[in-house]
């Protein structure tokens, strides 16, 4: 017969596997349920900023269970890290090399290391700002740090990092807007006629909505080659001041921006991942 | 020759189907390039176009002045039309692919006009 403190840690010990069972189940369920899309081999995860590319990493970090190498891709940056057990173990390297988080690599994170916490996150984010589209590769693990060092659950990252894992999706336009915020520095965003939101020196976009809009879609709607849908509408030098103004229309939403003239590409290519 | 502008840059700028070389003035398409082919109807269509995103005839669509750049994206398209800096009138009508890549088109585009509008 057990001694009561063994029966004790046998009991715990159960009720322990038993809920990660049930946190096993629950994702495997979730794994099965949903609709992957997969480009070149590898899962997207984000696609226009949705969900925000912070969250899709650490929802992948938080379905691993085996020990598995992730590399997560935006464009040409890949940045690999450890994952197991539903923990980020540590960061193994990031290419093209970032060499001032050098120190980062191949080290086990840990609460006991705030600046290396600090620092991954920094690196996240650098990578992830502005993505259209975050993919990830799972990959065979590779040896790293020491055996007994865990690293930091994905709910515990949230919490450090003060990410909210549940947040509910934007509609498109809030979505392009947010994604995009560091390409304007004035919004004004219209729904069903009624101003939603403002940003920014608003006093020209306000005058273009005021006067102009109803009757520039109208002459727009009255050509032969119009289409329905989504627009997106962007002219240089079409404010007083020389600035640049962009229309963006999406079922009953309109927005009107002012925005940077060097961010045109970057600006068509996320309206492009969101509303196409 | 105008119409070689037009193929070059054509050629050069991967997702653009047609190319034409327009005058606000008269509303008119001027010269396209040479593969695309596009019906009268649909050149006519895109010279409206251009003259109401861009303004034209002391009418501006939307803002205080007429604009030297215009981008259209709609789900199957994106037009681009360009205005000379010496000639308001003269304007690059770039009808593309919606995964066109806008910088490097708007780079081309513009030693293009350059060109011409030089020329």
């Amino acid at each position: 017969m057990p001694e009561p403190y063994q029966r004790r840690l046998i009991d715990e010990l159960g009720t322990q596997l038993m809920s990660d069972m049930i946190a096993l189940a629950q994702k495997l369920n979730a794994l099965a349920a949903r609709d992957d899309v997969f480009e070149d081999g590898a899962r997207v995860i984000s696609q226009g900023g949705v969900p925000a590319p912070m969250t899709a990493f650490l929802a992948v970090v938080d379905e691993t269970v085996l020990e598995r190498r992730l590399d997560f891709a935006v464009g040409d940056v890949v940045v690999s890290v450890i994952a197991a057990g539903r923990r980020l173990r540590g960061m193994i390297a990031v290419s093209p090399a970032a060499g001032d988080h050098i120190d980062l690599f191949g080290k086990t994170l840990s609460r006991q290391e705030p600046a290396m916490l600090d620092a991954a996150f920094a690196l996240l984010t650098d990578i992830f700002t502005g993505a259209a589209r975050l993919t990830v590769r799972s990959l065979p693990a590779e040896p790293f740090g020491s055996g007994g060092e865990r690293g930091i659950s994905a709910s515990g990252l949230a919490e450090i990092w003060q990410i909210d894992i549940s947040e509910t999706p934007l509609p498109p336009m809030s979505r392009f807007l947010r994604v995009n915020e560091t390409a304007f520095s004035a919004v004004l965003l219209v729904s069903a006629g009624d101003i939603l939101a403002t940003y920014g020196d608003i006093a020209g976009l306000q005058s273009i909505w005021d006067t102009q809009v109803d009757a520039f879609l109208r002459a727009q709607e009255s050509l032969p080659n119009h289409q329905d849908g989504p627009k997106l509408i962007c002219l240089e030098g079409a404010l007083d001041d020389g600035n640049t103004a962009a229309l963006a229309l999406a079922g009953d939403d309109v927005a009107l921006m002012v925005y940077d003239p060097a961010k045109l590409g970057a600006l068509h290519a996320s309206w492009r991942s969101i509303f196409q | 020759m105008v119409v070689n502008e037009l193929d070059t840059l054509l050629a050069a700028s991967v997702g653009c189907q047609a190319i034409a070389f327009a005058d606000l003035s008269t509303r008119m398409i001027l010269v396209t390039d040479t593969r695309s082919k596009l019906p009268r109807e649909t050149l006519d269509a895109l010279c409206v176009q251009a003259a109401t995103v861009l303004g034209a005839h002391g009418k501006i669509g939307l803002g205080a002045n007429p604009s030297r750049l215009a981008l259209l994206a709609e789900k199957t398209s994106v037009h681009l039309f360009l205005r000379a800096s010496d000639e308001p009138d003269d304007v690059l009508c770039c009808v593309c692919a919606p995964d066109v890549n806008v910088d490097k088109l708007v780079d081309e585009a513009t030693k293009c006009l350059n060109r011409i509008s030089g020329g």
